[in-house]
C-alpha cells in the first residue's frame, strides 16, 4: 500500500483532451471489455502539505480485450495495478491516459449506463451496517440497484444457499466472521444480476473449501448466460489456472502477455522443468561457479527445505541436465529425488517477469492499494 | 443481447425511490437494535435544554423564554442530527468501504443522501418530540397556537432546508478533509448561537440576524416561536411569511446545491482517487 | 529524530510501562488532532466552538438583564461556564479514543493484544484534547477579560489554590472519561459523542451558570454529590480573588475544605474508574464485543 495523499495531476479536460488526441477506441460489439492505451498516474504528497509530490505511475497503456461470456483474469504480484485498472473499468476512476469501454460504453462518459450492468467484490471487503442482518444488507444493496423486494428476497435466499449462508441470514452482519463476511459481500456483487462482474481477489480470506464453493459458483454464473463476462483479478495461480479462459499478466502497471492459460504454459513447455531435491550444496561459490552458469540452465530457483535444497530448473534443453547433475556432484552433494514438471502460470510469471508473484512492487510504481 | 431470464431493474424515478427508502431503512431499524439511545439520546439532551431554563429562571425571565429554550433545545436534536448523522455520514461511509458501493450502484448518490436524512428525520423527531413534551410538562409551557396548518408548512419547509444543508456539507466535508469530525465539532456550538436556539435572534441585531437567516434553522425557529407562543410575534425578527418565503427559497437552493456538490464530489474523486475510497 | 522521538526511545520510557502506554498515546492523540490539512481551521476550531458556547450565555444574559454585563456575579457566571469546556474537552478526548480506534482506525483488537497498560493509554489519548481545551479556555477568559472586563489580574490570582484545583479538577475529569470510555466498550457508534452529551447533561448540576439554589431541591442532591460543582467553585475563588461575589451554594466551606473534597472525589474517582473500566473489558471480552463494528 502507498502512504500518504494521492492526488491526480491533470484535470477532466486534460483527459479529455487526450482522448481527442489519441485515437479513438472503436466499440466493437463482440466486446464486453475493452482499453486502448489507458494510463493512470497517481501523485503522492508525503505527510506535509509542501512535501513534493511523487508522481507514481499505476497503469501504462494498457490494451486489452475482453469478449462476452468470457472468464478473464488479471495476473500480478501486489501493486503491479490490478486494482486501480478494476477501479477504471468500474467507474471509480478516471484513466489518466486513454480510452476503455464495458459493455460498449466509455468508462468516462457514459457511467449510467455502465453502472447499471457492473457489480464489483473486493477481497477483504467491510462494506454494509453492522447493526443490520446478512439479509437486510444484501436487500438494501439490491434495491439500490433496482430490484423489487419480492425479488431480492428470493435471490438473496437462493444465493445464500448458494454459498452455505442461510442459517446465519438473520445474523448482524458485525457478528460474521471474517469468512463469512466475504461470503455475504460476494453474493452482495452477484444479486442486482449483472451482466459484468469485477471480482478483486475474491477468495482473500476465505477456507479452502469456502474458496472451492465459490469458484463452483463462479463457473456456474457463467455457464447460466452465454453475456455474461467477469474480471478476476488473482494472486491464486491455480484459481486462475481452473478458471479462466484468458489470462493477462501485467505488472508495473504494464500487460506482459495475454493468452489463454494454455497457450501461456505452452511457450514454456519446450523448455523443460525439473525440480532436484539434493543434499546440502556447501559453501557459496564465486558468480561463474553457481548453478546459473552451468550450460543450458535459463533459470533456478534454489530453496533450502530440512537439511536439504530442492532447485527448480528451466533449462534450455533436456540434455541439459547432466550438465546440472554434474555440478552438484561437483560440489559435493548427492541428488536426492528428480522430478519432471508440466510448467504453472507462476512459471509462466517467472520467466516474464524475473521474480516470484509474490514479490510486492508496489514500491517501483505500480498501483495502489493492493 | 439475450435478456431472457434476467431480473428486471427499476429506473429513473422509481429507481430513486426505493433507493431512498432502502438506505433509510438502516437508520430507521438502526434505533430498534440498540436502545441506548433511548436514554443517551432523549434524557440526556433534555438535561442540557434544562440548563438555559434554569438559567433564565435564575435571571427571573418572563415565562415565554422558557418556552424559547424548550423549543430551541427540541430544534437542537435536528440540528445534531445533520451535523453528525448526514454532513460526517459520507465519511463515515467511506470509511467503512461502503461510500465506493454506493458510487457504483446505478441508485443515485442523491436518493442515498435523501435516505439518510428522511431516517434521521424519523428518529430524530422522536427526539424532539420527547425533549419538547418533558420540558413542556417539568415547566408548565404555555402554548398559543395561531394557525397549525403554518406551523406545519414552516416545519416541514424548514426540515427541507435543513436537510437540504446536510446533503451539500455531506459532500464539502468529504471533499474538504479526513477529520469531517472536526468538522461537526465546529459548526455545532457556533450555530446554536447565530441561529438563536436559546434566544430570540432579533437579540443579536438586525445585521447578524440577516447573515444568520443563511442557516434554515434560524428563521425556521423564530418563525415557530410567533406561531407557538404569545410573546412570540413581538419578539419575531420578520414576519412569519416573509420568513416562509425565504425559508422556500433557501430549501430549493440547498437542495439544488447538494445536487451540484454531489456531483462534483464524484468527479473529484473519481478524478484524484481518493475522496471515494477508504483510507485510514 | 525529533525531541518527542528521543523522549519515547529513553530507556526508562522501554522499561516503564504505563509511562510508555501514556506517553506514545498522548504523542499518537496529538498527531491525529492537530493532523488538518489547513492549520488555520485547525485555530478556528480551537476558539469558535468556545467562544460561540459562550457567547451563547452572554446573549441571554444581556437579553433579560438588558446588557447590565457589570453586574459581579456575571464574572462568576461567564468564569463557570468558561472553565466548563475542559469538562466537555476532556471527557470527550478521553472516552471518544474507544469508537475512533475501534471503528474508524480498526485496531482495538491490536491494541488489546499490546504488552501496554490499556488505561493509561486511554487517557494518554486524552492529552491532546486537554490541551486544546486549555489554549480555548485562556483565549475565552482573555475575551472575557478584554471585552467584559471580567476582574481577573494575575496578582491577585490565588495561585497555590488555582493550581491545586485544576490539577485535581483535570483528575477528577479524566477519570470520568475513563468511565464513559469503559461505556463505549458496550455501546454502539451513534451519532452523538457520548463525552459531549453527558457534559452537556451535568451542565444542570454543576452550578456554572447558575447557583444550584435554582434547581428543585431533589435534583440539587446530584450537583452537592458531582465533583466538578467543587472545582468550579474553587477554581473561581481562586481566580477572581476575596472580592468576588458568586453564588451562595458553597459559601460554608472554605478553599481549603474544597480542595480537601476535591482531593476525596479525584481519589474515589480513579479507584473507581480504573475498576469499572477493568471490569468494562473483561465484560466486552466475554460478550465479544472488543473489536465490533457498529453503523446504521
Amino acid at each position: 500500500m502507498l502512504e500518504g495523499q494521492i492526488e491526480q495531476p491533470f484535470d477532466v479536460g486534460s483527459i479529455e483532451m487526450a482522448q481527442q488526441k489519441g485515437s479513438e477506441l472503436v466499440m466493437q460489439p463482440s466486446l464486453s471489455i475493452q482499453t486502448q492505451n489507458v494510463g493512470r498516474i497517481y501523485k503522492l504528497h508525503g505527510p506535509k502539505k509542501k512535501d513534493d509530490a511523487k508522481e507514481v505511475i499505476a497503469l501504462k497503456n494498457v490494451n486489452l480485450e475482453v469478449h462476452h461470456g468470457e472468464l478473464f483474469g488479471l495476473l500480478g504480484p501486489n501493486g503491479a495495478g490490478k486494482t486501480t485498472l478494476i477501479k477504471v473499468l468500474a467507474t471509480l476512476l478516471l484513466p489518466t491516459s486513454g480510452t476503455a469501454s464495458v459493455t460498449g460504453y466509455d468508462v468516462v462518459k457514459d457511467v449510467k449506463q455502465i453502472r447499471r450492468a457492473i457489480s464489483m467484490v473486493s477481497g477483504g471487503e467491510t462494506s454494509g451496517y453492522g447493526l443490520l442482518t446478512v439479509e437486510e444488507n444484501l436487500w438494501m444493496f439490491a434495491r439500490f440497484y433496482g430490484l423489487d423486494t419480492d425479488t431480492a428476497r428470493r435471490r438473496i435466499e437462493m444465493m445464500l444457499d448458494v454459498v452455505g449462508l442461510t442459517d446465519r441470514q438473520r445474523s448482524k452482519i458485525s457478528d460474521l466472521s471474517t469468512g463469512l463476511r466475504q461470503k455475504m459481500n460476494f453474493v452482495r456483487g452477484f444479486i442486482s444480476d449483472p451482466n459484468v462482474v469485477f471480482l478483486d481477489e475474491p477468495t482473500l480470506g476465505l477456507d479452502v473449501g469456502a474458496a472451492r464453493e465459490v469458484r463452483g459458483f463462479v463457473k456456474d454464473w457463467m455457464r447460466e448466460h452465454p453475456d455474461r463476462t467477469i474480471l478476476l483479478t488473482t494472486h491464486y495461480m491455480a484459481e486462475a489456472d481452473e478458471l479462466c479462459d484468458r489470462v493477462a499478466i501485467i505488472d508495473q502497471g504494464q500487460v506482459l502477455a495475454c493468452d489463454t492459460p494454455e497457450n501461456l504454459k505452452k511457450r514454456l513447455r519446450h523448455e523443460p522443468i525439473f525440480t532436484l531435491k539434493v543434499g546440502p550444496l556447501g559453501p557459496k561459490p564465486s558468480h561463474d561457479g553457481r548453478i546459473e552458469a552451468v550450460p543450458g540452465v535459463r533459470q533456478v530457483r534454489v530453496d533450502d527445505v530440512d537439511g536439504h535444497v530442492t532447485l527448480n530448473l528451466t533449462l534450455a534443453a533436456e540434455d541439459a541436465l547432466s550438465n546440472v547433475l554434474a555440478h552438484i556432484s561437483g560440489r559435493g552433494s548427492k541428488l536426492i529425488s528428480l522430478e519432471k514438471n508440466e510448467p504453472t502460470l507462476e512459471d509462466v510469471f517467472v520467466d516474464m517477469v524475473g521474480r516470484s508473484l509474490t514479490v510486492d512492487t508496489s514500491q517501483h510504481g505500480g498501483g495502489q492499494d493492493e | 443481447m439475450n435478456d431472457e431470464g434476467r431480473v428486471r431493474k427499476a429506473t429513473g424515478f422509481r429507481l430513486f425511490w426505493i433507493t431512498l427508502w432502502a438506505r433509510a431503512y438502516p437508520r430507521i431499524v438502526g434505533t430498534t437494535r440498540e436502545k441506548s439511545w433511548i436514554f443517551f439520546d432523549t434524557l440526556l439532551p433534555v438535561m442540557g435544554t434544562t440548563a438555559y431554563i434554569f438559567l433564565y429562571r435564575a435571571l427571573n425571565a418572563p415565562p415565554d423564554y422558557v418556552g424559547f429554550v424548550v423549543v430551541g433545545g427540541a430544534m437542537t436534536a435536528f440540528w445534531i442530527n445533520v451535523l453528525w448523522s448526514m454532513a460526517s455520514q459520507l465519511y463515515w461511509d467511506k470509511d467503512a468501504g461502503n461510500l465506493e458501493l454506493y458510487v457504483l450502484s446505478p441508485g443515485p448518490l442523491m436518493a442515498i443522501l435523501a435516505g439518510m436524512s428522511v431516517g434521521g428525520l424519523v428518529m430524530t423527531g422522536a427526539r424532539a418530540a420527547a425533549i419538547l413534551t418533558v420540558c413542556s410538562l417539568l415547566f408548565n409551557v404555555t402554548y398559543q397556537i395561531n394557525s397549525l396548518p403554518m406551523l406545519v408548512l414552516v416545519f416541514v419547509i424548514t426540515m427541507a432546508a435543513l436537510y437540504g444543508m446536510g446533503m451539500v456539507l455531506a459532500s464539502i466535508f468529504l471533499a474538504t478533509g479526513r477529520e469531517a469530525w472536526h468538522l461537526s465539532n465546529l459548526l455545532q456550538e457556533p450555530i446554536y448561537l447565530a441561529s438563536g436556539f436559546y434566544f430570540p435572534i432579533k437579540a443579536m441585531g438586525f445585521w447578524v440576524a440577516t447573515a444568520a437567516s443563511i442557516l434554515p434553522l434560524t428563521l425556521g425557529l423564530d418563525a415557530i416561536r410567533q406561531l407557538l407562543f404569545a410573546a412570540g410575534p413581538s419578539l419575531g425578527f420578520l414576519s412569519v411569511k416573509a420568513e416562509l418565503a425565504i425559508l422556500s427559497v433557501l430549501a430549493v437552493v440547498f437542495i439544488a446545491g447538494a445536487y451540484v456538490s454531489l456531483y462534483k464530489m464524484e468527479e473529484i474523486g473519481r478524478r484524484q482517487g481518493r475522496l471515494i475510497e477508504r483510507r485510514r | 529524530m525529533s525531541l518527542a522521538e528521543r523522549l519515547m526511545d529513553s530507556s526508562l520510557m522501554r522499561r516503564n510501562n504505563a509511562l510508555r502506554s501514556f506517553t506514545v498515546a498522548a504523542w499518537l492523540g496529538w498527531q491525529i488532532e492537530s493532523n488538518w490539512a489547513d492549520p488555520f481551521l485547525f485555530a478556528i476550531y480551537s476558539i469558535a466552538r468556545p467562544v460561540a458556547s459562550v457567547m451563547i450565555l452572554v446573549v441571554m444574559y444581556s437579553v433579560i438583564t438588558n446588557g447590565a454585563l457589570d453586574q459581579p456575579i456575571f464574572a462568576y457566571v461567564y468564569l463557570g461556564n468558561a472553565l466548563y469546556i475542559l469538562v466537555g474537552q476532556v471527557i470527550t478526548g478521553v472516552s471518544w479514543v474507544v469508537i475512533d480506534d475501534r471503528e474508524h482506525y480498526r485496531v482495538a483488537k491490536q491494541l488489546f493484544t499490546m504488552p501496554m497498560n490499556h488505561a493509561l493509554y486511554l487517557l494518554g489519548r486524552g492529552v491532546a484534547r486537554l490541551l486544546i481545551g486549555t489554549i480555548s479556555l485562556i483565549i475565552v477568559v482573555g475575551f472575557g477579560m478584554i471585552v467584559y472586563k471580567i476582574p481577573i489580574s494575575a496578582a491577585t490570582i490565588d495561585w497555590p489554590v488555582f493550581l491545586a484545583s485544576m490539577a485535581l479538577g483535570i483528575t477528577t475529569l479524566a477519570a470520568l472519561g475513563l468511565i464513559l470510555g469503559a461505556l463505549t466498550m458496550m455501546m454502539a457508534r451513534h451519532f452523538w459523542v457520548l463525552g459531549e452529551a453527558v457534559a452537556g447533561a451535568l451542565y444542570l448540576f454543576c452550578g456554572a451558570i447558575f447557583p444550584l439554589e435554582t434547581l428543585p431541591a431533589w435534583l440539587r442532591v446530584v450537583g452537592f454529590a458531582f465533583p466538578v460543582t467543587y472545582w468550579l467553585e474553587v477554581t473561581r475563588r481562586a481566580l477572581l480573588g476575596p472580592d468576588a461575589v458568586g453564588f451562595p451554594t458553597l459559601v460554608w466551606l472554605s478553599d481549603k475544605q474544597l480542595l480537601l473534597i476535591l482531593v476525596g472525589s479525584a481519589l474515589l474517582m480513579v479507584i473507581g474508574s480504573m475498576s469499572f473500566y477493568r471490569w468494562a473489558v473483561y465484560r466486552a471480552k466475554d460478550k465479544g464485543i472488543l473489536d465490533m463494528e457498529t453503523s446504521y
